[in-house]
């Protein structure tokens, strides 16, 4: 899927094949898997909080200060951040 | 899918010219068709044929470029953005005397267990200098360079990466022949 693909997607309201799209990049190609991995990271952030431990709001309030682009990469990052963090790497690199 | 990919796809076999691609040996007969049906929409299509260039001067004379899209980086640089959805358009610069210690690989999809041991499966860099010590190739370009190969949108990639390192290739490397390493 290129990116000409998914913005005649975008365009065309077919919002099925955008969250597709996600499933097979967080799944590495694999659509089920790509469900599962996003759940996931929800739990490990769920189970983070739930240690209610101290959290940096100022740091929050600064970054939600950014522009759209780099918060909607940084969705990405910490996407993959909480994956990581969960202990179940699905992805063949390991970095 | 896409007017330009359905075209490859349902295209007759019996009817359609014959591709330059698989007429010669740059790559398997068919892998056109499959990834247009494994990715529809995606980025191959018919008029993307390079020609092949002779060499101009023997191995053992040229000074030579390795250009790879393994994801290898200095350890002191940023690595490569392996998160983002559409690839990163960047690409980082391997001095060609590197020693594997001053490597890393940042990848997401591929296993590189393997390339963590000995950087050569991916980036066979300490080969390449032995073969310049041993006289079979003339040199070795200051720099190599390295992307990372998934990238989702190759109009793109073509004007930033590609025409970048090409452009240093070409101006600052002088380089007389490339190895490309696809990972």
């Amino acid at each position: 899927m290129s990116v000409g693909y998914l913005k005649e997607a975008a365009a065309a309201g077919e919002t099925e094949k955008l969250l597709r799209f996600v499933r097979l990049h967080v799944g590495d190609g694999n659509e089920a898997v790509g469900t599962r991995e996003l759940e996931k990271s929800w739990i490990e952030a769920i189970r983070i909080l739930l240690r209610e431990e101290p959290v940096d709001r100022d740091l929050i309030d600064s970054v939600m200060a950014k522009d759209e682009a780099t918060l909607a990469l940084l969705y990405f990052h910490l996407h993959f951040y909480l994956v990581r963090r969960s202990g179940e790497w699905i992805h063949d690199g390991s970095q | 899918m896409t007017e330009a990919s359905k075209a490859v796809v349902d295209e007759p076999a019996a009817t359609a010219p014959p591709d330059p691609r698989e007429a010669g040996t740059q790559l398997r007969a068919g892998l056109w068709q499959t990834i247009n049906e494994r990715y529809p929409g995606s980025m191959v299509t018919r008029d993307t044929y390079v020609p092949l260039a002779r060499h101009a001067k023997p191995l053992a004379e040229a000074r030579l470029v390795m250009i790879s899209s393994c994801g290898v980086h200095l350890t002191s640089d940023r690595p490569l953005d392996v998160c983002h959805p559409f690839g990163d358009f960047g690409f980082r610069r391997v001095p060609s005397d590197a020693a594997p210690a001053d490597l890393t690989i940042h990848q997401l999809k591929y296993p590189h267990d393997d390339a963590d041991r000995d950087i050569n499966v991916v980036f066979p860099i300490e080969r390449l200098q032995e073969m310049v010590r041993e006289g079979a190739l003339g040199g070795l370009t200051p720099n190599f360079f390295s992307f990372i190969g998934y990238n989702m949108d190759p109009k793109r990639f073509e004007r930033t990466v590609v025409h970048d390192i090409a452009e240093a290739v070409a101006t600052e490397e002088h380089a007389d022949v490339a190895l490309l390493v696809p990972a």
